[in-house]
């Protein structure tokens, strides 16, 4: 089944935008079937349900859905590992 | 190709200023003269960076990418600036971790959807912390200039 994975920043301007590509093509490389929703922190809670929410900001609030952070997106550190928590979750 | 756009009323060697604030102000303004940013630009900048900060540590070079909303560009640019004295942002995903920035990246985005390569492009440079050294030492923008087409030209 496709997974929806939503990809959150302040504006989603610019690191959504990064972070939202990355992800894409992940889970194509992968094999993994989703759909992505690029949107800003505040409008998170409008958008679910989702299987996974990765944002570029801190968010505090608790959506009772896996969230990563996409921050080694951006900064370029840690960007494997960030990789496999996101296959992590997707894949089953 | 970024290089290729980057205009050297944009780009700030030496800035003096006192705080990520006056960052803001002075790279807005410039972005707001050059026709690139609307008047609302600079208020909206310093909004957005308190709610949600921009300032990255790359491998020990402090960066910081501040943005806003599209609704205040009229078309889009990179401004940069190299500060005289580093400043404190707090970083990107933190509430209150500070990085010592002394490289700013200020972008004026349209449509993130259409210039998804640019942004790229952007992001593979500021990622590079020897690219981000080559930038802090150098004393004109056509040298910065030189040195983002010569980074650009191995992506």
């Amino acid at each position: 089944m496709k997974k929806k994975v939503i990809v959150a920043c302040g504006g989603a301007v610019a690191t959504s935008t990064i972070a939202a590509n990355k992800v894409v093509e992940l889970c194509k490389n992968n094999s993994i079937d989703i759909e992505i929703c690029q949107i800003r922190i505040s409008e998170i809670a409008s958008n679910l349900p989702a299987d996974l929410i990765i944002t570029t900001s801190k968010v505090k609030k608790d959506y009772g859905v896996p969230l990563i952070t996409g921050m080694p997106f951006i900064s370029g550190v840690n960007v494997e590992k960030t990789e496999q928590a996101i296959l992590d979750v997707l894949k089953d | 190709m970024i290089w290729e756009e980057l205009n050297s009323a944009l780009i700030f060697t030496d800035l003096d200023a006192t705080n990520n604030a006056d960052v803001l102000e002075k790279v807005g303004a410039a972005l707001i003269k050059e026709d690139y940013a609307k008047d609302t630009y600079v208020e909206a900048l310093l909004k957005r960076e308190a709610e949600f900060p921009t300032g990255l540590d790359v491998d020990g070079v402090g960066v910081a990418i501040p943005h806003t909303d599209v609704s205040h560009v009229k078309v889009p640019g990179v401004a940069i600036a190299v500060l005289k004295n580093p400043v404190d942002f707090i970083q990107m995903g933190s509430d209150d971790d500070k990085v010592s920035v002394s490289i700013v990246f200020m972008l004026a985005v349209v449509n993130p959807q259409a210039h998804l390569e640019k942004l790229q492009r952007i992001l593979a440079i500021i990622q590079d912390s020897e690219v981000l050294k080559n930038i802090k030492s150098v004393k004109s923008s056509d040298e910065i200039i030189g040195l983002i087409k010569n980074k650009e030209n191995t992506l």
